[in-house]
């Protein structure tokens, strides 16, 4: 019995069956439909069996009530009963409903602005090529949504989740660290139903490219801004103003005579509206860009912004105008003006505003920037005045020691006032844009104006956010990544705060001169065309935009980061013949066990990223993490070969020891990108490798290891050779030496791998075969 | 409670390290220490001091104490080059993982060390899983050789601000280290 059909007969079960259209047969509803908190626990549990929680406490106090502060180190527990624990886990689903309410948030207010625009029977239309509109729709709520309005209802049950599980961070709840994360599991996926809902309500209403890979280059960096004209900064993530600059402009006759730029996502947004935008480059360089002041007028909307925003544009003399009911800054709202008086206060008397009228914010920041454009100067700093401004450093070493990326930034200024700029290109690359170090300087040493010394000016260009995977795209690659003769598909999404800005551009080079398929999102997505090699070409110069063997394609924005996990969900679905609806166990069973995906969140820095990827680990994909994401406070790590790896033999219906860690950890930080390029290599394993494709990815394994950690085999090869057949050819007499040397012996190979039932699921075994 | 060199790694708690300058002190500590380790990480390839990588230090010490080594990040490359092999690789995340279990057998299955000492590691990465074993790990100790304090171990360097004051560190615990009892 279905948990569905256990509560027949009441009014939870009639309004689950309203909401999702239960009488709908294009799939039989499957047993988790709208699932509460509760009702894939077991799931959970059983992941985190393998992949138990590692926790690295950031703070070893616990500050949220008057009980406290309470000091929980070690064995100490709170004065509500609290151990250190069950607090990380605690923080971590806390985030994770940040993450997942901005991105929930961002789709509930664009749904109502678009339905006020077009109504709620506006059709969802991803084009001919998209016939699974919302894998993640589908699979978690087992609702098949048509229009806006049925969206709307979408948020409405996330939005119902999320108060839930707040309330049960409240002091006194929960009192189990297991619990805390199936709570935090159960969030992070609904946070990329959210991210779909806001994605498929913005493509089908905005006109975003969709149904086609080979979608258009848009020029990005701070030299694709033309500074002679009124340039316009959208920051942020949410459209809705910034198109309506674009509306503006079209209408005006403008577009050629006034720049676009974005920052962080709207940037990604923006030019899917209008490929005549910009993309400037990521949140890391919004600090810089805003304090350069080339942005006559700054346009904020959601998520991401410099909270200091208004003093920032103030010092630039930068026009600022806030748009979000989420970040308004203390500003005056001035909706209700006529649009000439709003620009007169902006331009005579300097004065910041908060519209939250779109359609007028967009009319406002055209015509005041055209306005202030020719009163104001966008110079940058020349060397000679650079050089006179680092000679005030005296490298005491205070911006140092409060930098978050740990950079010695006085060498490089001491570099920049002999004349040499070359140790501060590099440092701007590894730079997190934050600012702190200018902060603390005695000297009052104006660091981010020096800093633009060693900003890379050039143009540079990203593919447009292509939204979703094609369903045919899905069908070619289908078998040959679940057979393992892809080596697997690798999404290096989200934030900026990498270790050095040059490391995505090499991890997506590596994997796709081996044919893996690159998908890339949000900031990742523009720091991978900031690059160009000794022939002048970017990556996506070099690489099809293809969702196919050696592809590098950008889906988008944030939002965006759903189709990453609808396409994971498509395979199980379209290639694998599973049904969607409602039916999360199966399909995430699925997607760890024999789908080779793996994600990079290299710079991960916020909230939503700990919740994308809390969200891509319940549906069994591994995330590899940057350095900094060690502060996030939790991974989900096996025991490497020490864990029991038994699963289920589905077409023999027994259980197998395999004695294979694969996929060897759920989420995972490494120090430097050559590990991290080590460990995605062997987060592709899948126990249903066919011995061609296990031949395969271990080849690139052991390349990828001999590349970056010298000579020698993988310590751990042994337990990735099942028997001789999945040796590679060029390798085969090294590693066999070695395998006898360590007592090797043959694992099993299936054909089948599935946890379901190998824990307590009301999801039948049969369900697994097809 | 002394400040660590960055502020990132402020510690917000009670429980903080026991900073000592002296290099006979950690030679002591090492000495005592029945099962130690030391975890290497890929800033030794630094050259601080202008005469040899930071990675010739550490397998000194290595060596004078016969500590046994774990490689983590990429340093295992430099290490073959100049003709060490680990004695042991993981990264070092996992190998935290690894010695929060009292059980787990070491790096030599001789049992779970006792004092593990970390070298080269990004001092945010290094003070967060120095976090984890000082909360999870009570059957060990842990002891920092960078030249900054990071709060979260048992045992820290103080904040040297000259490099060469670290060097001489350094090098009076190798001589300590190969002294005889």
């Amino acid at each position: 019995m279905t948990q569905l059909e256990e509560k027949k007969n009441s009014f939870h079960h009639d309004h689950i069956w309203e909401v999702i259209r239960g009488d709908d047969q294009w799939e039989p509803v499957g047993p988790t439909p709208m699932p509460s908190p509760t009702d894939l626990r077991n799931w959970d549990m059983r992941l985190m069996k393998t992949y138990k929680p590692f926790y690295a406490p950031f703070c070893d106090l616990c500050c949220l009530c008057t009980y406290g502060k309470c000091d929980l180190t070690g064995s100490r527990r709170g004065a509500c009963g609290i151990d250190i624990s069950t607090q990380q886990a605690r923080i971590i689903l806390l985030a994770c409903l940040i993450g997942c309410s901005a991105h929930a948030a961002h789709g509930f207010h664009i749904l109502h602005y678009l339905i006020d625009k077009y109504g709620p029977d506006t059709k969802i239309n991803l084009g001919d090529n998209v016939a699974i509109e919302a894998p993640n729709i589908r699979l978690v709520l087992g609702m098949k949504p048509e229009t806006l309005g049925d969206l709307l209802k979408v948020t409405e049950y996330i939005g119902q989740q999320v108060v839930h599980m707040l309330d049960a961070a409240h002091t006194g709840q929960e009192g189990s660290y297991l619990d805390y994360e199936s709570k935090a599991l159960h969030i992070g996926m609904l946070d990329h139903v959210g991210m779909e809902v806001a994605d498929l309500a913005q493509i089908s209403a905005f006109g975003y490219p969709t149904s086609e890979a080979n979608v258009a280059l848009v020029e990005c960096g701070w030299g694709s801004i033309d500074t002679s004209k009124p340039t316009i900064a959208v920051v942020g993530h949410n459209p809705a103003s910034s198109t309506n600059v674009i509306d503006y402009l079209t209408a005006s006759s403008l577009m050629d005579k006034v720049e676009v730029g974005g920052i962080c996502c709207t940037a990604l947004e923006t030019t899917r509206y209008s490929d005549k935008a910009k993309v400037i480059g990521p949140l890391s360089h919004q600090l810089y860009f805003i304090r350069a002041g080339i942005a006559d007028v700054i346009l904020t909307d959601e998520q991401c912004i410099r909270t200091d925003m208004p003093e920032e544009a103030r010092k630039a003399g930068s026009a600022l105008i806030a748009s979000s009911d989420k970040a308004c800054h203390g500003l005056d709202e001035v909706s209700d003006w006529e649009v000439d008086d709003i620009v007169k206060a902006i331009v005579e008397d300097g004065k910041q505003v908060l519209i939250l009228d779109h359609v007028k914010a967009g009319e406002v920041a055209v015509k005041t920037a055209m306005a202030l454009a020719p009163k104001r100067r966008k110079d940058l700093i020349t060397l000679e005045e650079g050089m006179e401004l680092a000679k005030e450093c005296k490298t005491c070493g205070i911006c140092e020691r409060v930098c978050p990326n740990l950079l010695q930034i006085g060498e490089g200024l001491a570099a920049v006032a002999k004349g040499d700029v070359t140790p501060l290109e590099k440092l701007f690359n590894q730079c997190l844009g934050c600012g702190k170090c200018e902060e603390e300087c005695p000297r009052n040493v104006p660091i981010f104006k020096i800093m633009q010394l060693g900003a890379r000016k050039g143009t540079y260009n990203v593919r447009q956010g292509r939204g979703p995977i094609m369903d045919r795209e899905i069908r070619n690659v289908g078998a040959p990544l679940v057979m393992g003769t892809i080596p697997g598909a690798i999404a290096l999404v989200g934030c900026s705060n990498f270790p050095d800005i040059d490391d995505i551009v090499d991890i997506v080079e590596e994997f796709a001169k081996r044919k893996y398929i690159i998908i890339l999102s949000g900031c990742s997505a523009m720091v991978a065309g900031m690059k160009r090699d000794e022939n002048g070409q970017t990556i996506y110069d070099k690489y099809p935009p293809d969702f196919d063997q050696g592809g590098v394609l950008n889906v988008g924005s944030c939002v965006a980061n759903s189709h990453i996990t609808g396409a994971v969900i498509k395979i199980a679905n379209i290639f694998a013949g599973l049904p969607l609806r409602a039916n999360y166990e199966v399909i995430a069973d699925y997607c760890l066990n024999r789908v080779p995906a793996v994600g990079v969140a290299w710079g991960a820095y916020s909230q939503k990223a700990a919740s994308i990827a809390t969200g891509c680990n319940r549906l069994g994909i591994p995330v590899v993490l940057g350095p900094h994401s060690s502060k996030y406070r939790r991974l989900f790590l096996s025991d490497k070969a020490d864990d029991d790896w038994t699963v289920m033999d589905g077409r023999k219906k027994e259980l197998v020891q395999t004695y294979e860690p694969s996929p060897e950890h759920l989420l995972y930080v490494t120090e430097t990108k050559e590990k991290a390029m080590v460990a995605i290599a062997r987060l592709c394993l899948r126990k249903n490798d066919t011995p061609a494709g296990r031949q395969l990815k271990l080849n690139h394994y052991i390349s990828i290891y001999k590349k970056y950690m010298g000579p020698g085999l993988p310590d751990d090869l042994q337990h990735f050779v099942r028997n001789d057949k999945d040796l590679p050819i060029v390798y085969k007499r090294e590693a066999m030496t070695y395998l006898k040397e360590v007592g090797w012996k043959p694992k099993p190979v299936l054909t089948l791998p599935t946890l379901i039932g190998t824990y307590p699921s009301k999801v039948s075994l049969d369900a697994v075969v097809r | 409670m002394v400040m660590p060199y960055h502020q990132v790694n402020v510690l917000t708690g009670v429980k903080g390290c026991t900073v000592i300058e002296d290099a006979a002190k950690y030679a002591e500590i090492i000495k005592k220490a029945k099962r130690p380790l030391l975890v290497l990480g890929p800033l030794l390839t630094g050259n601080p001091f202008g005469d040899k990588i930071l990675l010739e230090y550490a397998l000194a010490i290595a060596a004078a104490g016969n500590i046994p080594t774990v490689a983590t990040a990429n340093i295992r490359g430099k290490m073959l080059e100049m003709g060490a092999t680990p004695d042991s690789e993981y990264d070092v995340i996992e190998i935290i993982n690894s010695l929060k279990k009292p059980d787990w057998p070491g790096v030599r299955n001789e049992g779970n060390h006792d004092l593990v000492m970390f070298f080269g590691i990004r001092s945010d990465l290094g003070n967060q899983g120095l976090s984890t074993l000082k909360h999870f790990a009570p059957h060990l100790k842990t002891m920092t050789m960078c030249k900054y304090v990071f709060p979260h171990a048992n045992y820290s360097l103080p904040n040297i601000r000259k490099d060469e004051k670290w060097k001489s560190f350094l090098e009076e615990l190798i001589t300590k280290l190969k002294e005889e009892e």
